[in-house]
């Protein structure tokens, strides 16, 4: 990776609890993203992963904020950049796919409208080039019978083409930086492959880099050139996905996989017993993992653990890290 | 569905819906105590003559019955005499209901105007002078009664500035009125090309208006303030500003996914105001249709007050019904 689209450093984005210590969703998280690099983002929900991908966008939903670090795009320090600056930016330079577009997508605006939107206000396209513009991009997400789809209205959308329509609105500006957020998990599997096959295609096509955050680690196994699992807010592990699949290194990860494994003795073993994953909160001294780890010694609950590189590329926040066993 | 067929299916129902009400009003309107008869004929009728004009006017028959009679005099157009005025009811509320329209119109309209871009503005600028204004303006609208503030109008601008009319009507004495083609004046005067009684008519419109406009942008400015919030803090608006949309276009998409509610709460106030503006009528000596029907109910004069309901109600649903044709206009998911 030669040059960085994106680099976040020691990022903290905090949530403000009533009568307590803030709530820290990201904590002192770095993370490098280099042109053209997809790189996979997986945690759990609550783990931080939204979070993050909002204080990228410098729009932390309020009442949260960015407590401390910075995010540098395109080697420019964002919270230096006014409203107007930071608005040119979004959209444009870095998009975000949103997870149940449905929803998000404006009920009373025409598909064409919504897309064309975007254009209208980032590039200055109207009347003719504009729709022109928004069809060939219909066209390019796969939506059949683009000419249709560009008077519908989003209720009349199914998932699936919803989907593709929050697509081509990240795209058609032809950012630098895509942030997909759980972007295919409100799919059918069948529907959620296609759309995948088709998010990946179009970032080779569009020269764009990409933070894929998701719950589905296995999504990543064929998706990304790097992996990093998240969790309590902090970056866990991360490697080539080569590497991180060859040699899983951190409890979590290897929980994360096992959860997909057919042995059921794999998955009773790393699965702490008698405690549901929802209820565990990730531990504030020492390992965020703790709690959870079936492998936690004394020395795990007091010593937070930093994140260290074990192999080349390969770095783990873990005390005790996973060996292979031959 | 077709706006056509959707159409044809509630005028279908309008028919039902107008007996339903006048039945309804009829058996209220009956429940007020006070005999038309001795009312009309005074303390020095005799016992006779009394049951003679209780007969004349079908009192002596049940109350299914006289509702009978007055709904097939309704379908031949007849809504019956106000002994009060001596007049069919059907013109006294041909010149009266007009009057209160026109008010009510007006005064709406104005509402609008302040209500509207207020409450867009206090749910853009959370914090800060205006969204403070915003409130306490509100908050004074709702307490304030209407007569009261046209009394301090009057006293203001009559009595001290002497820049407004007398509150004596809707015209001078001395001006000629236009002749009567849909009952309002501005209209009737600019279609006559009176511009002398179109002057007139405007300039003692301008204190009720500004009244009615001031008090209802209240209601107005509350419901476009939260819905528009709301709005802007929902998912697509989220969606809109994470796609660096212009922060005065997420506005304006957040306005019109709120105007529905900003819509119904107009034709609620208009519904209401038809009678309810009958304490400003009386400030300002308008001759409307509240004011003729609240006489009506205080003399026992019933046929002025179930004239006044049928209009009142023909009009709301119509008002309804483009209301509902409005809904379909602006959100395609209603089509």
């Amino acid at each position: 990776m030669s040059n960085t689209v994106l680099e976040v450093e020691r990022l903290d984005v905090e949530f403000p609890t009533y009568g307590q210590a803030p709530a820290r969703a990201v904590r002192g998280l770095d993370l490098t993203i280099g042109e053209r690099e997809i790189v996979g983002l997986v945690g759990e929900s609550g783990s931080g992963k939204t979070a993050l991908a909002r204080a990228i966008m410098q729009l932390v939903p309020p009442p949260g904020r960015i407590a401390g670090g910075r995010v540098r795009f395109e080697g420019q320090d964002l919270s230096t950049l006014d409203e107007e600056q930071l608005r040119a930016l979004r959209g444009r330079a870095m998009s975000m796919v949103i997870a149940n577009p449905r929803s998000e997508l404006n009920p009373l605006l025409t598909v064409g409208e919504q897309i064309g939107n975007v254009l209208k206000y980032h590039l200055g396209l109207k009347g003719k080039e504009l729709r022109e513009r928004v069809l060939e991009m219909l066209r390019e997400v796969r939506i059949p019978d683009p000419e249709r789809r560009y008077a519908a209205w989003p209720h009349e959308l199914s998932g699936g083409m919803a989907q593709r329509v929050v697509m081509a609105i990240a795209l058609i500006c032809n950012p630098r930086l895509v942030i997909s957020d759980d972007a295919t998990s409100g799919l059918d599997v069948t529907v959620q492959a296609q759309v995948l096959e088709l998010l990946k295609r179009l970032a080779e096509r569009h020269r764009t880099a990409m933070l894929f955050i998701t719950r589905d680690i296995g999504i990543t196994a064929h998706f990304c050139d790097r992996v990093a699992i998240i969790y309590g807010g902090e970056i866990m592990e991360i490697a080539s996905r080569d590497r991180f699949f060859a040699n899983p290194m951190h409890p979590y990860s290897v929980l994360l996989l096992a959860a997909f494994s057919h042995n059921p003795k794999l998955r009773s073993y790393w699965l702490k017993e008698g405690e549901a994953a929802s209820e565990a909160q990730p531990a504030e001294t020492g390992c965020p993992f703790a709690t959870r780890c079936v492998r936690v010694r004394e020395h795990c609950r007091s010593v937070h653990p930093e994140l260290r590189e074990l192999e080349a590329g390969h770095l783990v926040r873990c005390h005790y890290p996973v060996e292979r066993r031959a | 569905m077709t706006v056509l067929s959707w159409l044809g299916q509630r005028l279908l129902f309008v028919a039902p819906q107008l007996v339903g009400i006048l039945f309804v009003s009829f058996l209220l309107v009956k429940l007020i105590p006070g005999d038309p008869a001795v009312l009309m004929l005074g303390p020095f009728a005799t016992p006779d003559g009394l049951a003679r004009l209780r007969a004349e006017l079908g009192l002596d028959r049940t109350v299914v019955e006289q509702f009978l009679i007055y709904l097939g005099n309704v379908l031949q157009g007849d809504l019956g005499t106000s002994w009060q005025t001596t007049m069919p009811v059907t013109s006294d509320l041909a010149q009266r209901f007009p009057a209160t329209l026109e008010l009510v119109t007006l005064g709406l309209l104005v509402a609008l105007a302040i209500g509207l871009p207020l409450g867009v503005a206090g749910a853009r600028y959370k914090r800060g002078l205006l969204r403070t204004g915003a409130d306490y303006y509100g908050l004074l609208a709702g307490a304030l009664p209407d007569f009261w503030l046209g009394l301090v109008l009057i006293y203001v601008f009559y009595t001290m500035l002497g820049w407004a009319p007398a509150p004596l009507g809707r015209i001078d004495f001395a001006v000629i009125p236009p002749e009567p083609v849909t009952g309002a004046l501005l209209i009737d005067s600019a279609i006559a090309g009176n511009w002398q009684a179109f002057r007139s008519a405007a300039g003692h419109l301008v204190l009720p208006v500004l009244t009615l406009g001031l008090i209802n942008a209240g209601p107005i400015l509350k419901m476009t303030q939260a819905t528009t919030e709301r709005m802007l803090d929902s998912d697509f608006s989220r969606y809109a500003e994470l796609c660096g949309l212009p922060r005065k276009v997420v506005v304006r998409q957040a306005l019109r996914n709120a105007l529905p509610s900003v819509i119904t709460i107009v034709s609620v106030l208009y519904g209401f105001l038809l009678g309810g503006a009958v304490l400003v009528e009386i400030v300002f000596s308008w001759g409307g249709a509240g004011q003729y029907a609240v006489q009506g109910v205080l003399n026992a004069d019933l046929n002025p007050v179930l004239g006044f309901v049928l209009y009142s109600a023909v009009l709301s649903l119509f008002i309804y019904l483009i209301v509902d044709l409005l809904y379909f206009l602006i959100d395609p998911r209603t089509r």
